[in-house]
């Protein structure tokens, strides 16, 4: 029994690709067996176990201090997921309570927050998160807030358009006319028609708050340095390549198909949830 | 001698499962000079000939049987491209959405001379002679469509279609989406243009009114077979098939006595049921059939000269008579319960500092009587709708009053709210759009319920009150909207404004866009609920038949002005305003009963 | 006409105005103290007051900001605390290099985008469409700076066919004008130049360009499916026109509308997608100053430089709004 949702054969890919990053994220101590802490100085930036050199107990090498790689990847998807999907559901509560409050109620109300969406979408996200980095400070939970932060904008703005089409529709005036209260016809008329919607883009979201959050990592003001994480991962192993090229790989790997997860999910989505996301509003 | 002639053409659809005849044994000819009509309700298949001329047909249909030759082509296996546009032209449905947004129309007509090979040197003159043929101004050339009315575009249209002097011309409903006066107006061009150059025409069209006036031949379409086919004068001397004589019936009349409609049962059968049929097609809603009708189907047979049709017992059609019951219980009219003084509303766009106004509705007063039904007729634009619109409180006056049930209700606030609520509702005009289309129908007709808080079992039993005085199926209460036909989902729309029976009821545009014999089944309605219920109707509509026939008063309405008002009858036998003399004017004349 | 575009941009002011408010406080709030930091570490406490009064941090916020926007609009941009030059310099000496390789990435953005979306559409409801679809969708899963480190993988360590660090080969005398290398070595005729700094910008611009091209290549794609759909498509064709005319002449001018829209947003976005580009090839652009300014928390240097982003997106804004008025009749006439 598959959903409906996911019978497209991409959703599925995505979702099953997804799912198996998520186990790898709950049961990395079980599969990787070593301390993704543990330094071996002596045993620095080993090549995988399957090249010439390569050590079986590290199975994809170790790193410019000697840590395991492949364990430092497993426990890098935990921050990566973690922030997949709390940022990515905190701009879209944020971001879609805004969206209803502008499309529903239009007028002032829709002027102002739409007045927010520009000014805020005046600053290419990539330099948006940085200030806001440099404001928060490094850490988890800063990363966090701020790719919400940057974030909410995306589903604030393809949200408000697709509530103002459903709220010009006449069910919603006729729910009025009946009795219904404001609160009553946005959750019975417009919020379900919007549902489709608000998963896709979910689902498309996750992808980019990993990509986010290894970007703000690889330029050292993601997590703290205690922290594992992929995009840090990259940025260590950069002088390394020749020596120990799955250093570099394994992380690039790791965002790569955790992103394609979720695009591969938001994709088949859209056309299962028969979503009209017009590409130039995403 | 014909110059397009079709001989048991069958069309199929491929389906997964099925292979489904959307056309079956249609046999066609038209002579230069001549007009066919083709008339059907949607669905009969009437638009997809046209699509087998022009060959763009979807990829899962494709023609299985029969030929069609034009002017010695072949057209089922030659490429049509070369003829199109130069000896076969179409005239669309949808003129403002037919031309090119981004192009001048100049750039359009100057495309089109290009393309039947006229040199550039002389592209201009005939550009502008077209424009000239149409009656239309050469400044249209360096104008873009948004800035043409809809009757401007479609004169453009008929100008580029006759510009190659094409041996025959398409006209797919070309006046559907156009005003009552300008549909008028296009009609008459089409056939000056049409008279001058010989050319033949098909006529595609809903309007058995429309076609008995424009057309010299005419074959009526059901479920994809033509049933009736012959000359106009002899087909409506003496219509042949039930259908068409139904068909006739169910339009309500715009002179003599008032009669009640002919409303068929059901509707036409949908694809799907087209791959199983069996016996007759419209064997299940005929009034004269007998039971031979659901075992062999007839075919197309000779009735006098050139008049045929597809009917075991064409003897019995004379037999269908409109319904002899008074279709008005008159009820004597109550006090005012709507009283409207100086309305006005002028809509503002844009923001503060460059604000510009458009007046809707303006000085427009009236009153309506407690179980009164009064009309408000104008073409789109009039500010009908507005009033409408006004009335059940979705939109604030910007002048005048309203007073409903003794209370002043002018600006909707929250005080005056839940007395508008008691007292009026609405039906809105597209189903599509009114119904939640994820919500069940029995939660849809007792909305108004829900929203004062009533517990469930009351509602289910409500909704089974509602469904059955709508003589809706009560297992539709679980179903979604999608799962309704048309007419279906506009008596849901209907039910869900009389769930608490309102004291008035506006209802705008609610019958437009119906096929007839569905419309016959919902004014109908209207009239019985009359009868059992006891609510007053404010019905906003472009139709003067409907008018006449459902209304006991009638203001008419133009750019915002209320222009002329009265009793029905009177006002439509002698108009005086000149507005409401032209209205009248250019509905197609009555078919003799 | 042009009135009517300068009209459209009367909010791109206060949007300035309000993004370099909010930039200002928000900078001000943090836990630094620039009159420390641009104090020798051991300076007494009363020297670092004295530092502070002389930067004017004693004042009121709005005060400060109001200083600082005065001095803004004399050109006047404030002293780096870290590198100690003036911030107006600095972005003089960076901000021709972003741009042109914005720009460049641009460029291959639209063409593969636009290109790329032509082909998609020509596999409309063939059998490949699916796999040409998840291909982008694949693509579109690789972000710039993974683009970037790939391509200096293959084409850089393992080939070793490109340059990937700076603008220049380390030999090569710098052709000094604008600042806009390329164009510079042209017009000195300086082609030994020329072909280096070309040949520099190869790998940094691909990358951010690949990087924004398949949304480009998708909503292309989609929009000429919705245009085919419409009635004046259908409409020419029943005219007899062939289908290559109602591609050029019906259907590329509607369906470049929201392809139009998005490439601003794109730009917009790949302007700060450069950043990454920078750091990674060693590009010295605004991108590279930003990530120094902000490791040293060196505000000046961080309120101009994210001013300038503004300004270069307001800029663009302006830009895809004119030309969308240009080639969209119905906006014109008002």
């Amino acid at each position: 029994m598959i959903p409906r949702a996911l019978r497209d054969p991409r959703a599925f890919i995505g979702a099953v690709l997804f799912a198996l990053i998520a186990l790898a994220a709950l049961f990395a101590p079980w599969i990787a067996r070593v301390d993704p802490q543990d330094q071996d100085l002596l045993g620095t930036l080993l090549p995988a176990a399957f090249q010439a050199g390569g050590d079986p107990a590290h199975l994809l090498g170790t790193d410019a201090l000697g840590r395991d790689v492949l364990a430092r990847v497993l426990y890098g998807a935990r921050t990566a997921l973690s922030v997949a999907l709390i940022a990515a559901f905190g701009a879209m509560v944020l971001g879609s309570v805004l969206a209803y409050a502008a499309g529903y109620l239009g007028g002032w109300t829709d002027w102002v927050i739409g007045r927010t969406v520009e000014i805020w979408m005046s600053f290419p996200p990539v330099i948006l998160a940085l200030i806001l980095m440099t404001g928060l400070g490094t850490g988890l939970r800063n990363v966090i807030l701020a790719i919400i932060l940057v974030d909410w904008t995306r589903f604030c703005r393809v949200l408000r358009a697709e509530v103002v089409v459903i709220a010009r529709r006449d069910h919603v005036a006729a729910a009025r006319l009946t009795g219904f209260s404001h609160l009553q016809t946005v959750r019975r008329e417009i919020i379900p028609a919007t549902i489709p919607l608000l998963i896709t883009l979910l689902s498309l979201e996750a992808g980019i708050a990993v990509i986010a959050e290894a970007i703000l990592s690889f330029v050292g003001l993601g997590v703290k340095s205690d922290q594992i994480a992929w995009g840090q991962m990259i940025a260590d192993s950069r002088d390394a390549i020749y020596q120990a090229p799955w250093n570099l790989l394994a992380p690039t790997l790791a965002i790569f198909l955790t992103v394609a997860a979720a695009n591969l999910l938001g994709d088949g989505l859209r056309r299962t949830l028969d979503v009209r996301l017009r590409e130039d509003r995403a | 001698m014909s110059i397009l002639r079709a001989e048991n053409l069958t069309l199929t659809l491929r389906t997964k499962d099925a292979s489904i005849p959307v056309l079956r044994d249609v046999s066609i000819a038209v002579a230069p000079g001549r007009i066919l009509g083709l008339v059907g309700e949607s669905g009969a298949g009437k638009s997809m000939i046209g699509r087998v001329l022009s060959g763009l047909l979807p990829p899962n249909m494709a023609v299985t049987a029969g030929s069609l030759h034009f002017d010695g082509h072949d057209l089922l296996t030659e490429p049509k491209r070369a003829l199109l546009g130069r000896e076969i032209a179409f005239i669309p449905q949808e003129p403002m959405t037919a031309l090119n947004p981004v192009h001048t129309i100049g750039q359009q007509m100057h495309e089109h001379l290009a393309r039947l090979g006229v040199p550039a040197g002389e592209r201009q003159a005939r550009a502008i002679a077209a424009l000239d043929s149409v009656h239309t101004s050469e400044a249209l050339l360096t104008r873009y469509p948004h800035q043409l009315s809809g009757g401007q575009c479609q004169r453009v249209l008929i100008a580029m279609a006759f510009a190659s002097r094409p041996k025959l011309v398409i006209a797919d409903e070309p006046t559907t989406a156009l005003d009552v006066s300008v549909q008028a107006r296009i009609v008459l061009l089409m056939r000056e243009l049409q008279a001058k150059a010989g050319t033949a025409v098909i006529f595609i069209t809903h309007d058995l009114r429309l076609a008995a006036g424009v057309c010299d031949d005419i074959a009526v379409l059901y479920a994809g077979r033509i049933v009736e086919h012959g000359p106009v004068a002899e087909v409506f001397a003496q219509e042949g098939h039930p259908y068409t004589r139904c068909l006739h019936l169910a339009n309500p009349p715009l002179s003599g006595p008032p009669r009640a409609l002919l409303s068929l049962p059901d509707q036409m059968p949908g694809l799907r049921a087209l791959a199983t049929l069996r016996g007759c097609a419209f064997a299940p809603r005929c009034p004269v059939a007998t039971a031979d009708c659901a075992e062999l189907e007839p075919g197309l047979s000779v009735l006098a000269g050139a008049h045929r049709i597809a009917c075991h017992h064409p003897a019995r059609t004379a037999q269908i008579l409109p319904p002899t019951d008074d279709p008005h219980p008159i009820r004597l009219p109550g006090d005012a319960i709507l009283t409207v003084a100086n309305l006005g509303k002028t809509f503002r766009n844009g923001p503060f500092w460059r604000r510009s106004e458009t007046r809707a509705v303006h000085d427009a007063s009236f009153h309506i009587r407690a179980g009164e039904f009064l009309a408000i007729v104008g073409e789109s634009g009039s500010g009908k709708s507005t009033i409408g619109r006004l009335v059940t409180g979705l939109e604030t006056p910007s002048a005048g009053s309203i007073t409903l049930a003794g209370q002043d209700v002018t600006t909707p606030s929250a005080k005056t709210r839940a007395h508008r609520i008691a007292n009026v509702q609405m039906v809105f005009q597209d189903p599509q759009s009114a119904l939640n289309p994820r919500s069940r129908i029995a939660d849809i007709v007792t909305q108004a319920m829900e929203a004062a808080g009533r517990p469930k079992p009351e509602r289910q039993a409500r909704a089974r009150e509602l469904l059955a005085e709508m003589a809706l199926p009560p297992e539709i209460a679980t179903r979604v909207p999608s799962q309704l036909s048309g007419g279906q989902r506009q008596r849901v729309n209907i039910a869900r404004a009389l769930c608490t029976v309102p004291r008035l009821l506006v209802a705008d545009e609610i019958v437009s866009g119906l096929d007839v014999s569905i419309q016959a089944q919902l004014l109908t309605l209207l009239a019985r609920l009359r009868h059992e219920l006891d609510f007053a109707l404010l019905f906003i509509t472009h139709d003067l038949s409907v008018v006449r026939h459902l209304c006991d008063r009638v203001l008419v309405m133009h750019r915002g002005e209320i222009v002329e008002a009265g009793e029905v009858q009177t006002l439509f036998a002698a108009p005086r305003h000149p507005y409401t003399q032209a209205l009248l004017a250019s509905v197609p004349p009555d078919l003799p009963l | 006409m042009i009135a009517t575009l300068l009209k459209r941009q009367a909010t791109a002011l206060p949007i300035l105005l309000i993004v370099s408010a909010l930039l200002f406080t928000a900078l001000r709030l943090l836990p630094v103290d620039p009159a420390a930091m641009s104090m020798p570490p051991n300076a007494t406490k009363a020297e670092v007051e004295a530092a502070r009064v002389a930067m004017g941090l004693d004042r009121p916020l709005p005060e400060q900001y109001a200083i600082w926007i005065g001095q803004v609009a004399h050109g006047d941009l404030g002293r780096s605390i870290h590198v100690r030059r003036p911030v107006s310099t600095l972005l003089a000496d960076t901000l021709p290099a972003t741009i042109e390789l914005a720009v460049a990435a641009m460029l291959i953005a639209g063409s593969l985008g636009l290109s790329g979306g032509l082909i998609l559409f020509a596999l409309r409801d063939n059998k490949a469409e699916p796999l040409a679809e998840t291909a982008t969708t694949l693509m579109m899963s690789v972000p710039e700076f993974l683009w970037a480190l790939l391509f200096i993988f293959v084409f850089g360590v393992a080939l070793q066919a490109l340059p990937f660090t700076g603008r220049l080969d380390p030999g090569i005398s710098r052709p000094v004008l604008t600042g806009f290398l390329l164009f510079d070595a042209a017009w000195l005729g300086q082609w030994k130049a020329f072909a280096s700094a070309l040949l520099h910008l190869v790998l940094p611009a691909a990358a951010l360009g690949i990087a924004f091209a398949p949304p480009i290549m998708r909503v292309l794609r989609a929009s000429l499916i919705d245009i085919y759909h419409e009635d004046y498509i259908r409409q020419a064709r029943l005219r007899g026109l062939s289908e290559t005319r109602i591609l050029l002449f019906h259907a590329l001018q509607n369906a470049g509308l929201p392809t139009l829209t998005l490439m601003g947003v794109q730009f917009g976005i790949l302007f700060g997608g450069s950043l990454l580009i920078e750091v990674i090839y060693a590009y010295p652009g605004m991108g590279n100053l930003m990530v120094d300014a902000v490791r040293n928390a060196d505000l000046p240097i961080i309120q101009a430089v994210g001013l300038t982003y503004c300004i270069v997106v307001l800029t663009i804004n302006a830009v895809v709004d004119a030309l969308y008025h240009v080639i969209n009749p119905r906006l014109r006439a008002r």
